[in-house]
């Protein structure tokens, strides 16, 4: 594996952001929040120094859901909603590779938030990026779950009479080990977050407030999330304490709390470690090749 | 002129105060090589989004910070030569290069220029703050220098926006031009 450095001035990592770059040029809208998550992420695995072959992006479908075609890791752009199961699949086959899953609000929380709470509870060792805009941005500005109350988009013409999903506290709920939100205003602040999600043991959720800038509200844009985002590490949270974590993750929606909301101190074994350990202890336990057939002969 | 500028917000994993010169001109050779790789993505990403104009100054700009990376690549090399490198891109974030949400469909020329002038002023302020914040003399003068050469980019840049017409009345933001459907 290739060296990792974290820190400034000892040796530069390995790795460059642009060893990420797959070259293929986003389509998304100019100045759209997603380009900078790209970024984020690119220098995130640059710091990590796991090289593209030992990492797979999977993701749904979605303007957010085409990053694994900008990256050069393996990737999988596959069915709207169905980025988490697929994703815990590719772990569980190759728990080896770094598995990334990465999409939109409404393909995590509409379309496919029957499978967050199973992956959460399962606590598959993946990384879940969503880019939240609380819109649909590929089909055009609909209402999204995440989506504020009174939103008017072409769906909700009058104002949507839904109160939204809260994903931190959806997440947290289910007992996510790692559940953090950050936005593209705040772009060393994202990529460490994005750094320290993808090196957690277990499933880590990240909620990242990417503005959509055709469809999204004016107060979710980056010039407005700069004036008000608030950094969870300037409130002195404790990042382990899980009943501050829930109330802080209440007001999502109110707040712009950027930074680390839940870290499990004692990660528990992962779903596909456990996998792994009851393998082993299975394989102990089986009868060598030869002696199979003595076993029917003796019935 | 010395700007305020939060370095947390610009760099990641860097002590400024422990930069050596060969450190300072790698740095100052990865900020050009970011504003370049960054234009050139905002003119590729116009000129997909119909906004030939904008699209041509980006382009332009572009080629501009390659010119100013590879003078200062040279002066690196004929001091440092083959000496590796401390610092790499993962350390910076938008110092002369337009932040990612900058471009906008159907911008025109001026607001293209506008987004140029807060990138040099940005990194103005960025190098200011270095300058104050590393110990070493030469490197100290390193970074002064580049914080007066991005003054004289800033000069360059009003001119270029003095001589453009006014733009024509109506919101760009009533435009969209969203990518295809799957
Ligand atoms: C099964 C199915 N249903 C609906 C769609 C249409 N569809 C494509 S993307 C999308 C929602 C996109 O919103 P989001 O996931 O929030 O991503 P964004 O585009 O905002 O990044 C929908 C409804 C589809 N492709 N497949
Ligand atoms: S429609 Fe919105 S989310 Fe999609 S690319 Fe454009 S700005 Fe981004």
């Amino acid at each position: 594996m290739t060296t990792t450095t974290t820190t400034g001035l000892g040796e530069a990592p390995a790795l460059s952001p642009k060893d990420f770059n797959s070259g293929l040029k986003p389509i998304w809208c100019p100045g759209c929040g997603d380009f900078g998550v790209l970024s984020g992420l690119y220098r995130a695995l640059s710091t990590i120094g796991r090289p593209p072959h030992e990492i797979a992006f999977i993701s749904g479908i979605g303007c957010s859901s085409r990053i694994p075609g900008y990256t050069t890791a393996y990737g999988f752009n596959s069915v709207h909603g169905r980025a988490l199961p697929i994703a815990q699949g590719v772990k569980l086959s190759n728990p080896d590779l770094l598995v990334i899953v990465a999409g939109g609000d409404g393909d995590g929380f509409s379309i496919g938030g029957g499978h967050v709470a199973h992956a959460v509870r399962r606590n598959t060792d993946l990384t879940y990026i969503v880019m939240d805009n609380q819109v649909y941005g590929l089909t055009k500005g609909q209402l999204s779950p995440t989506a504020p109350k009174g939103l008017k988009t072409i769906t909700s013409p009058f104002g949507s009479l839904e109160d939204p999903i809260n994903p931190l506290l959806y997440v947290l709920a289910y007992g996510a080990g790692f559940v953090a939100q950050s936005t593209p205003a705040d772009m060393p602040g994202m990529t460490s977050i994005l750094e320290e999600a993808i090196r957690y043991p277990g499933f880590a959720f990240v909620n990242i407030q990417s503005p959509c800038v055709t469809f999204g509200q004016e107060e979710q844009q980056v010039r407005a999330q700069k004036t008000h985002m608030k950094p969870l590490a300037s409130l002195g949270h404790d990042p382990s304490d899980l009943q501050k974590a829930l109330e802080l993750a209440g007001h999502y929606g109110t707040e712009l709390y950027t930074g680390v909301f839940y870290r499990n101190p004692e990660p528990p074994l992962s779903y596909d470690r456990l996998i792994r350990l009851r393998q082993d202890e299975m394989a102990k336990q089986a009868r060598p090749r030869a002696q199979i057939l003595d076993a029917y002969l003796q019935k | 002129m010395s700007l305020e500028v939060p370095l947390n917000l610009k760099s990641r994993n860097l002590d400024l105060a422990q930069l050596s010169l060969c450190d300072a001109i790698d740095l100052a050779v990865l900020v050009e090589e970011e504003a370049r790789d960054r234009y050139a993505d905002f003119a590729d990403q116009l000129t997909l989004h119909h906004t030939p104009e904008a699209a041509g100054f980006f382009r332009w700009m572009s080629e501009i910070e390659e010119k100013h990376r590879k003078e200062l690549a040279e002066r690196r090399q004929a001091k440092f030569g083959t000496q590796p490198s401390r610092v790499n891109l993962g350390m910076i974030f938008d110092i002369e290069a337009p932040e990612h949400g900058e471009a906008r469909v159907f911008m025109t020329e001026r607001e293209a220029l506008d987004v140029a002038l807060r990138s040099e002023q940005s990194a103005q302020a960025f190098f200011a703050a270095a300058k104050d914040a590393v110990r070493d003399p030469e490197t100290r003068a390193l970074f002064a220098e580049l914080e007066i050469e991005e003054i004289l980019h800033q000069r360059l840049v009003r001119e270029e926006i003095a001589e453009l017409p006014p733009d024509s009345p109506g919101n760009q933001e009533d435009y969209s031009d969203p990518p295809v459907q799957q």
